[in-house]
């Protein structure tokens, strides 16, 4: 199959995937009354000090203006052309429309994610081969306490010691995002945004210490979403190691007098990528449920602001629909450019091309 | 029996199996063990003090800030977990299995278009799942309020609705309904139906299954007396290391809010202010020590027995 026909593939069934869940979505909505779908056409800018009275009307003309009261088919048609659009609705418990709130948001999920694979994803590889090529050994054995230890310890227990650890006793990391001084910084005009990442902003920006200060509330966050991940991604490497020692090509090579090094690392581990990213394609959804619970934990003003804050206080479908349709796009991003990267890696797929 | 034999031969599984029936017969017996006065209150000790009394007589593992017993939480709790954790898991599991072997059995595109539909449920992460049914049922109580037409409420008002949400519960049943569970339920079946799926397809090209369809018993028959028996195992580890998972996860979302409370995330919540205080945790180690360690407990006894009986129905594992 060429890369071609793997991605429009690949987009194909995304596609149809984002269908599907909108389709539930929206048609569990359904069994609630005209006026909670009325919420997600809201104008944006909805007079703050309403009277009751004036916020049924606004409701009702909703409900004449978009037809809410249409089969299933015409509504769904009418609200995804919505949704392709831009208009996403305006949630009243975070005063923003719900769009623009997540777009702004990305950045900060995106940086804590970017730094937790940066540690991880490297650190597991390692830690896989080392223990797979000296099965049972000691580096073996203390390989797979700390790995089942780390997927014992579930995140919400990890962050608690890590909060009472670094941030109340040491001092050394802080939850959030940015320090109060610096906050006010880079809401200001002077300040530039080039990735949306603060700790890089900040070199940009010659201000090496917000860069800093970015690092240090990132820690946290960050380190409590690798350990988790490692462990997974330790484990694969290492079960596919170990199979890959028993293949024909790895003895061949060993009697050919190939260093067990270069075996290890240049051809077993070659074949050992396809699994992990296998597993990482159909994980993402819960990865990224795990981003965001270590986001909240840690009060890191990342996208899941958007979905976990607007549940205080008023009823707000448009922030509960947006976030979920978001981090399925999101999903979905992750899970096509992981497919075509494996094309690419693997030798089995990449002939072909 | 070799499976036994080899089940009982690691004491990594003795051990699973060990915290398992601890877990259970705490539950079972939780009347017993913190047995609750004639009004169903849990029991408080009396102190006017608002801080956290360490473990002394009438509470055996301390007292939370309300001076509720953690022992209490602690044991009625397990019950709670179990109940979701098993719970859940069973409907996951039915699910999987029936939409997995329904789809391999009917074959060809049917098959692929089945089991395409399940890898939809794939990009779905369970907390936008949770974040969604709990705005829902915001969103149904506030539309009953609407209905029965209180008067003079403004839109600030509906803030107020956890004094009415006890008066709403009787009229919508599924306002009953935890949103994590529903989340669970329909988001966390896809693995099921995967594996089970895999295991059907294969089972379909072997001979029995082949020697029952030309001898001429009814499909349905073939499914439930061939098929599913013989696919059923690694599903069935699954589930075991998911019991605890579910819990492990549903603990925390009720820790950061998502989803109904349970004993557990609550006590920790309710002890929040004094394990993050200068040297709290160490001072005050029973409002963070027992709940955290009973909940790790839970997702490695449930771990354990799942890995165990992957290790001993799979000799070949590479665990070994």
């Amino acid at each position: 199959m060429s890369l071609i026909r793997r991605l429009s593939f690949s987009i194909l069934r995304s596609v149809i995937t984002l269908f599907l869940i909108t389709v539930i979505l929206y048609g569990t909505l359904m069994l609630t009354p005209p006026e909670t779908r009325a919420t997600l056409y809201m104008p944006k800018n909805p007079s703050p000090h309403m009277t009751e009275e004036q916020y049924e009307n606004l409701l009702q003309q909703m409900i004449v203006k978009y037809h809410l009261d249409d089969p299933f088919p015409a509504q769904y048609m009418r609200w995804a052309g919505n949704l392709l659009k831009g208009n996403w609705g305006y949630s009243p418990n975070l005063q923003e429309d719900v769009f623009t709130a997540l777009l702004r948001r990305l950045p900060a999920t995106l940086e804590l994610t970017f730094y937790a694979v940066l540690i991880y994803f490297p650190l597991g590889l390692l830690s896989g081969v080392l223990s797979g090529t000296r099965k049972s050994s000691i580096t073996d054995r203390l390989f797979r306490t700390t790995a089942f230890v780390a997927t014992s310890l579930t995140p919400m227990v990890l962050a608690i010691i890590m909060i009472v650890v670094f941030y109340i006793s040491l001092r050394w990391f802080a939850p959030g995002r940015l320090s109060y001084a610096f906050t006010s910084l880079v809401e200001s005009d002077e300040f530039r945004t080039y990735t949306g990442f603060l700790t890089i902003d900040g070199f940009l920006n010659k201000n090496p210490e917000l860069s800093l200060d970015a690092f240090r509330h990132l820690a946290m966050p960050a380190l409590t979403l690798a350990f988790a991940q490692w462990a997974i991604v330790g484990r694969i490497t290492r079960t596919t190691i170990i199979e890959e020692n028993q293949k024909e090509y790895i003895t061949a090579g060993r009697a050919r007098g190939i260093r067990e090094r270069t075996l290890a690392w240049r051809y077993a581990l070659g074949n050992a990528a396809a699994p992990v990213l296998t597993h990482t394609m159909l994980t993402a959804a819960s990865l990224m449920t795990n981003v965001f619970v270590v986001e909240t934990i840690f009060n890191y003003t990342g996208l899941s602001t958007v979905g976990v804050k607007s549940l205080g206080g008023l009823a707000d479908a448009p922030s509960a629909m947006g976030f979920a349709i978001y981090c399925i796009i999101l999903v979905l991003l992750i899970t096509t450019t992981l497919d075509l990267l494996k094309a690419v890696i693997d030798p089995r797929l990449r002939e072909s091309f | 029996m070799a499976v036994l034999k080899r089940f009982f031969s690691r004491w990594q599984n003795w051990l699973g199996l060990f915290i398992v029936t601890v877990f259970v017969l705490m539950a079972i017996f939780a009347p017993l063990l913190s047995p609750k006065d004639p009004d169903g209150r849990p029991p408080l000790v009396q102190s006017h003090l608002r801080i956290p009394q360490p473990p002394g007589p009438g509470a055996p593992l301390g007292t939370l800030p309300d001076q509720s017993s953690i022992y209490d939480a602690l044991v009625w709790g397990t019950r709670d977990a179990l109940k979701f954790g098993v719970g859940v898991t069973a409907i996951i599991f039915f699910i999987g299995i029936f939409v997995g072997t329904l789809a391999a059995f009917l074959g060809g595109r049917t098959n692929s278009l089945l089991m395409g539909t399940t890898d939809a449920f794939l990009a779905f992460p369970v907390i936008a799942g949770v974040v969604f049914f709990t705005q829902l049922r915001m969103i149904m109580l506030s539309n009953l309020l609407l209905e029965t037409d209180f008067a003079n409420f403004s839109l600030d008002s509906i803030q107020g609705i956890g004094i009415l949400e006890t008066l709403f519960l009787q009229l919508n049943p599924f306002l009953r309904l935890n949103p994590a569970a529903v989340a669970f339920a329909l988001f966390l079946w896809v693995p099921y139906a995967r594996v089970m799926n895999a295991s059907v397809m294969r089972l379909k090209r072997v001979e029995f299954v082949l020697a029952a369809k030309v001898s001429g018993v009814k499909n349905f028959r073939v499914m439930l007396r061939h098929l599913i028996p013989n696919a059923i195992a690694p599903v069935l580890v699954m589930a075991a290391t998911d019991v605890g998972a579910l819990v492990v996860l549903q603990t925390t979302f009720a820790y950061i809010g998502l989803g109904d409370s349970t004993p557990w995330a609550s006590a920790l919540l309710a002890g929040r202010d004094w394990i993050f205080s200068p040297k709290g945790i160490i001072e005050y180690w029973w409002v963070f020590v027992p709940i955290t360690v009973a909940l790790i407990l839970f997702g490695i006894g449930w771990n354990l027995l799942g890995d165990g009986l992957i290790d001993a129905m799979n000799p070949r594992s590479v665990e070994n």
